[in-house]
């Protein structure tokens, strides 16, 4: 007892002693700016002051032609942007359009939402040649105290040699970056932007949308025909992702560690039954299972023969029946990929812990809680994390096999829909764009906090290389 | 100690059997649906179709006036391969670089992709669409593509979980040779590495192979749709045609995972690094 409060004294003494540090770095830090500063401004030659006006001068006189044309092109496209749509653009972000559409006097009024779209681009596309301006003059800086010591600016081969090892990450790392900013960053922005607008219902372009600040989150608050559906919708969907994850993923490495036995022969042939299922479209399981599951299906006509009375699986009043159903069935879909993972991880296990377990004596079921159990946890913690959201915002399973239903006490929804199908009634069936983006900013704050509580806490993010 | 063997390994048997009619079951129903001679969802007997004929695939493939099957799957195909192609590549090498490389700002990188993935994406898709339309890709199939595989290394999680499982004691060797990282990617790791290569891009194909509401939101024009699309636009009553639909959009994928079911499963640390 006395050794744990003297070693943890003893850590807080550490933290406290790296945290001093930590404030005298950082003031040593602005120090050292401040004096880079001064001394940039004293030492720099002409030209890389003219670099703050003509983007690559400084290269050019340095002698590093193509750099300097590269930065120049950067400036003059640039320019040409701003002149021709980029003022009008980060205009239009703040007034959302001034003009209105009126068709009698031929007037093509401003679309809101394109601008809004726009005078987002066009933010980006400024701080991009932010980052490339600052660059240049760091680099015409470097490059002219180089010069002075007689050192060669790199030729354009070196440069591209570095890029293949030392510096391999970034051109690894900027096509995926460039691609995610815009067909993923860019439309999340957008949508949080709109949960700020009075965009939906009547108010669409050629109507003129305008900022309303927090009145949407207020209105889920306040009116009473949301709030209430989004509880009750809230609720069920935080059970279900709990149980058809855990479901989904210990069913999945059961699977594959059966299939891993030693005495399983024909592995392959066992393999193919499940990857069957895997290789049939989500969709049309599910149609298919909801055929099975309804009036006239097979399930209902065997009972039917057999003397029962048909059963309204899927129908509005079966509330826990259908809950079930699709559980199963999301369990039925998912499980294959699980299960081709975890066998993938498995057969990454190093075999010779296992001997060491026996020799030592451990049973069965002690060296899969014991070895399997941790190293899988370790290397399939971000699945089970995208799994939990992925299953959190299911929208393919209840759209599906109760689509279209709406029960009383819900505000355009069922008993089984999960938020992400309340999202698609409102925002897409119904036009409540605003609100529904409100209502996804919301979603996006309860799965985030959760799983980034769970990831950061997890042993895959904080010790990445335990099992290397 | 032989006895008890012998029953462990009957009842894994018996699991076997069981989990292989569970997941065959709903499939061999669906191809005996397309199979069924009068093509409507009420003339069945139980599970099974009242009597059987070729008839359907023969429409399914000739009669294009209304849904023009054929070119559907040539559509689909063409997403599908495209984005599983630039999307693989593009995971790959980001899981690769996030696994082995620790440069500024990794951390904040990793953060914000888990938080980005948690967004629903029914907002966003609202924006994509918008997007898609000042761009002009609307009703073109690349701009699915571009979509898909711009979007693919967001699920780069799973193939970093990978990476750093392999030993990095070979990169080091490796460095100590000479090579440059480039080389370290494309010469060690990669090789190493198919197994997670072939996982990435089977599901890069499948997503794009049957995803229906993109394709729904960007395709307007009736001979672009996908097979997801236009099976989802097919009449109620055309269940066994949508069946004959649904086998050979499995098809492809049956096929690719029976070519690729060995780089799948192998183990890569055995043998690696001995000793």
């Amino acid at each position: 007892m006395d050794n744990i409060v003297k070693k943890n004294r003893k850590r807080l003494k550490y933290k406290d002693s790296e945290r001093t540090k930590c404030i005298n770095n950082a003031q040593q830090d602005s120090m050292v700016h401040k004096k880079r500063f001064t001394d940039f401004w004293k030492n720099s030659s002409l030209s890389v002051k003219a670099s703050f006006l003509i983007m690559g001068l400084a290269h050019l006189r340095y002698k590093c032609f193509y750099k300097a044309i590269c930065y120049f092109l950067i400036e003059v496209s640039m320019i040409l942007y701003m002149l021709i749509r980029g003022i009008d653009d980060v205009i239009g972000f703040f007034t959302l359009g001034t003009v209105k559409a009126d068709a009698w006097a031929r007037v093509k009024g401003d679309d809101s939402i394109v601008m809004l779209l726009m005078g987002i681009f066009s933010l980006i596309v400024i701080s991009l040649f932010i980052y490339f301006y600052v660059q240049c003059i760091r680099s015409s800086y470097e490059m002219q105290l180089d010069f002075e010591k007689g050192i060669k600016c790199k030729t354009f081969k070196e440069n591209v040699a570095e890029y293949l090892d030392k510096k391999f990450y970034k051109l690894a790392l900027s096509s995926p970056i460039v691609g995610v900013c815009i067909f993923n960053v860019l439309p999340i922005v957008f949508m949080i932007l709109i949960a700020f607008t009075n965009y939906g219902g009547t108010i669409v372009p050629p109507e003129l949308v305008d900022w309303v600040g927090l009145k949407n989150f207020q209105k889920l608050i306040v009116l009473s025909k949301f709030g209430p559906t989004f509880m009750k919708i809230l609720r069920w969907n935080l059970v279900w992702a709990v149980i058809s994850t855990t479901l989904n993923y210990f069913v999945g490495i059961g699977l594959a560690m059966l299939l891993n036995k030693k005495c399983v022969k024909g592995k392959a042939i066992w393999r193919a039954f499940p990857v069957l299922a895997y290789a049939i479209p989500g969709f049309i399981t599910l149609l298919a299972f909801k055929f099975m599951f309804s009036y006239g299906g097979p399930i209902n006509q065997i009972i039917v023969a057999h003397g029962g009375k048909a059963i309204g699986f899927l129908d509005l009043d079966a509330r826990s029946t259908s809950r079930i159903i699709g559980l199963l069935v999301n369990c039925w879909i998912s499980v294959p990929s699980i299960m081709l993972l975890a066998t993938g991880h498995l057969s990454n296990i190093d075999k010779t812990l296992y001997e060491a377990a026996k020799i030592d004596g451990a049973g069965k079921f002690a060296s899969f809680r014991k070895i399997t159990m941790p190293y899988m946890l370790f290397a399939t913690m971000p699945v089970l994390l995208s799994q939990f959201v992925g299953n959190f915002n299911n929208f393919g399973i209840f759209y599906f096999l109760r689509g279209g239903l709406y029960n009383k006490g819900y505000f355009l929804a069922s008993d089984t829909d999960l938020l992400i199908n309340w999202l698609y009634n409102l925002s897409i069936d119904n036009n409540y764009y605003s609100i529904g983006a409100a209502i996804s900013l919301i979603i996006f704050m309860i799965t985030s906090a959760i799983s980034l509580f769970i990831y950061v806490k997890s042993p895959s993010y904080r010790e990445e290389d335990t099992f290397q | 100690m032989l006895k008890r063997d012998k029953l462990d390994t009957v009842i894994t048997y018996m699991l076997l059997i069981l989990v292989a009619i569970i997941f065959l079951f709903p499939c061999l129903y669906l191809i005996l649906a397309s199979f069924s001679k009068s093509g409507s969802i009420y003339s069945f007997k139980g599970f099974f179709p009242k009597s059987y004929s070729l008839q359907t695939f023969v429409k399914l493939f000739t009669d294009t006036r209304m849904y023009n099957y054929p070119r559907w799957f040539m559509n689909s195909l063409f997403v599908a391969t495209g984005s599983c192609i630039l999307g693989t590549f593009l995971t790959i090498l980001t899981a690769y670089t996030m696994s082995r490389f620790d440069f500024k700002g990794r951390k904040t990188i990793m953060k914000s992709t888990m938080v980005l993935g948690m967004f629903p994406s029914f907002m966003g898709m609202i924006a994509v669409y918008l997007l898609m339309t000042q761009f002009g890709l609307i009703n073109h199939l690349w701009g699915l593509i571009l979509i898909y595989a711009a979007g693919a290394p967001m699920g780069y999680l799973t193939q970093k979980g990978f990476f750093d499982t392999i030993p990095k004691a070979i990169d080091e060797a490796a460095k100590i040779d000479g090579a440059t990282n480039f080389q370290i990617f494309t010469k060690i790791n990669l090789p190493l590495s198919k197994p997670i290569i072939v996982y990435t891009a089977l599901t890069a194909f499948t997503w794009p192979w049957s995803d229906f509401i993109l394709p729904k939101l960007l395709l307007k024009e009736k001979n672009l749709y996908t097979v997801a699309v236009g099976l989802m636009s097919l009449d109620e009553t055309q269940f066994a045609r949508f069946a004959a639909g649904s086998v050979f959009i499995a098809l492809p994928i049956v096929i690719l995972y029976f070519c690729l079911v060995k780089n799948m499963v192998e183990g890569i640390s055995e043998g690696a690094i001995k000793g």
